[in-house]
């Protein structure tokens, strides 16, 4: 028998890295929804918790959701970062509101945890958003820093060398392998691309700086860009024939095989109870 | 293709050949005498625009001399290095773009100073005499706002604007269709390429309302629509809220397009605008253009 609060000493004690209780603009990770006494009977997770994973989890039997979003649509800044992203809706707005109030439902009568694990697993030196997302793409061999005596997965070592091909071939191999339809592109779609360099969730434009210090590389492949940031400053080093393209996924691509990565660690020291990954699945669809 | 390659090489022969002097020669006369600066349109911009002028505001001159003649005026959504490149081509020295042109809401330069691409698109920008000018707060708090009266007008939704008290609620009662229709119809109109969709293709909508970029904006106005549309908003704020209604069994859709198919129409409007006291120069709308393309 293993309680949520058990479970959270479990992550904390295996996280390998000193455990953040609260980063200063967002959500703590920890116990978001239900009790910290609850007996787990299962646990799921997954990018978001959608209505959707909630009814699949508890249709499975477990009633314990790790997610890396909230379930309440925002990251709850205390202050908004930049209008990159919305403040969080007030309280009143959120219970007011029927869509709020209906997940809530389901959450309360049938006793579900909702549990965030987001900082403290990137804080990790591993990062296992992105070894999940370069598996899903099948990209293991060709990373560049594999074989190197370094850890592969360490956060800095983003860059993968791919037979090369046009940036709309590369783009289409992507889009077929993660079978996801909103892909975005910025770049010149004949333009080669060979060196690449992967990340997961929202690219800013410092990231962006940062992972192209290195040299030659062709294309970024990541999650989001601020359309008034990393997005136009792509299409300037574009039109300055300083790089080739920017690959966009969406959030939930670009982070979802991360959830399943986390499936697979906490196998590793949680026994008592079965654990599976319950992808939320893209939002979006796109007209033919 | 090289667009920027291409057309600097275009830039350099015509330079070469005097070709390029020519034109600016005939412009110069067609427009004899013009002394009219960047620093005067904003002057007169101030005076018409109907509302206070606040600061601090975004609404400022990015880069360039404003007091030095211009030839004439683009309006865009966004001043990135292939619009103004195209401005250029046009004729137009002075640029009024909606949004910033070095990659961060208030044009931070401290934080790309040392950055390469900031160093190339300042040296583009000084060599062509290039004046840029932002026109984003003021031009919203212009009554009506700019930006939806340029987008109710490309849409041809001007008769299906719902009158409302509050100023950012843009409501609209069309025709009924289905989404897939509608956005078709929007992705034609606002020469769109990357919009993205949640909600079942056939679902009938007739009330719609432009939520913004933001959660707090969605959750006032899904309960009185169909769809909502968005032009840009994180994708776990907008489509986790709106599938998460359409799994609670509510009938809802949401129109998630690019940032510059909800703005740049705007633009286009302030163009037509602007020719209503500025005639020294000729003013053109030149669009940014959809940042993205997607795969077939």
């Amino acid at each position: 028998m293993i309680t949520s609060q058990q479970l959270i000493e479990q992550i904390q004690k295996n996280v390998g890295v000193p455990w953040q209780s609260q980063r200063s603009d967002g959500f703590s990770d920890g116990i978001l929804f239900g009790s910290s006494e609850t007996t787990i009977s299962g646990i799921v997770t997954t990018f978001t918790p959608t209505l959707d994973v909630l009814r699949k989890a508890f249709n499975s039997g477990k009633n314990t959701i790790i997610c890396r979003e909230a379930p309440t649509y925002s990251r709850g800044e205390r202050a908004p970062l930049f209008w990159r992203n919305g403040p969080a809706p007030s309280k009143e707005l959120l219970d007011n509101d029927p869509v709020w109030r209906a997940k809530q439902e389901f959450i309360s009568k049938n006793n579900l945890v909702i549990i965030r694990l987001f900082d403290n697993w990137d804080a990790r030196q591993k990062d296992g958003q992105l070894r999940g997302l370069s598996r899903a793409l099948g990209w293991d061999t060709f990373h560049l820093a594999r074989g190197t005596g370094e850890d592969t997965y360490d956060p800095r070592n983003v860059y993968f060398r791919l037979p090369t091909t046009s940036l709309n071939s590369f783009a289409e191999g992507i889009k077929k392998k993660l079978n996801v339809h909103g892909v975005r592109v910025i770049g010149k779609p004949d333009s080669s691309a060979s060196k690449v360099a992967l990340t997961h969730g929202l690219l800013l434009v410092a990231d962006a700086e940062r992972i192209l210090r290195e040299p030659d590389v062709d294309v970024i492949v990541t999650g989001d860009a601020v359309e008034w940031e990393a997005a136009p400053y792509f299409q300037d080093m574009v039109a300055a024939g300083k790089a080739k393209g920017l690959i966009l996924l969406g959030d939930e691509a670009s982070e979802e095989p991360g959830s399943g990565e986390m499936a697979e660690w906490l196998k590793g020291f949680v026994t008592e109870v079965p654990i599976e990954w319950i992808p939320a699945g893209e939002p979006f669809w796109v007209l033919s | 293709m090289s667009e920027m390659g291409l057309s600097r090489r275009k830039f350099c022969q015509l330079a070469g050949t005097g070709l390029l002097a020519a034109s600016r020669l005939a412009r110069a006369q067609s427009h004899s005498g013009s002394t009219l600066t960047a620093r005067e349109v904003v002057a007169r911009i101030k005076k018409n625009v109907g509302v206070p002028w606040h600061t601090p505001t975004a609404d400022e001159f990015k880069i360039g001399d404003p007091d030095a003649p211009i030839t004439g005026i683009t309006t865009t959504f966004m001043s990135t290095l292939d619009l103004l490149e195209r401005s250029i081509v046009a004729g137009n020295n002075f640029v009024i773009t909606h949004e910033p042109t070095f990659w961060s809401a208030a044009d931070v330069v401290s934080d790309v100073r040392d950055d390469p691409l900031y160093e190339y698109k300042v040296n583009f920008v000084l060599k062509n005499k290039i004046v840029v000018w932002r026109f984003h707060d003021h031009w919203h708090a212009h009554r009506p706002d700019g930006i939806f009266t340029g987008w109710n007008k490309t849409m041809g939704w001007e008769n299906y604007a719902v009158p409302a008290a509050n100023p950012f609620s843009h409501e609209y009662v069309i025709p009924e269709t289905s989404l897939e229709e509608l956005a078709r119809d929007m992705q034609t109109k606002l020469q769109t390429r990357s919009m993205r969709l949640v909600g079942d293709p056939k679902l009938r909508v007739t009330k719609l309302a432009h939520a913004g970029h933001y959660i707090q904006q969605c959750m006032q106005a899904l309960p009185n629509v169909d769809a909502l549309i968005v032009f840009e908003c994180r994708e776990w704020e907008a489509a986790e809220y709106v599938r998460d209604a359409i799994a609670s069994g509510q009938k809802k859709a949401l129109i998630q397009l690019p940032h510059e198919g909800g703005e740049e129409a705007g633009m286009d409007e302030c163009a037509r605008w602007l020719r209503t006291f500025v005639n020294e120069v000729p003013i053109k709308f030149i669009p940014s253009g959809d940042p993205f393309w997607m795969l077939a």
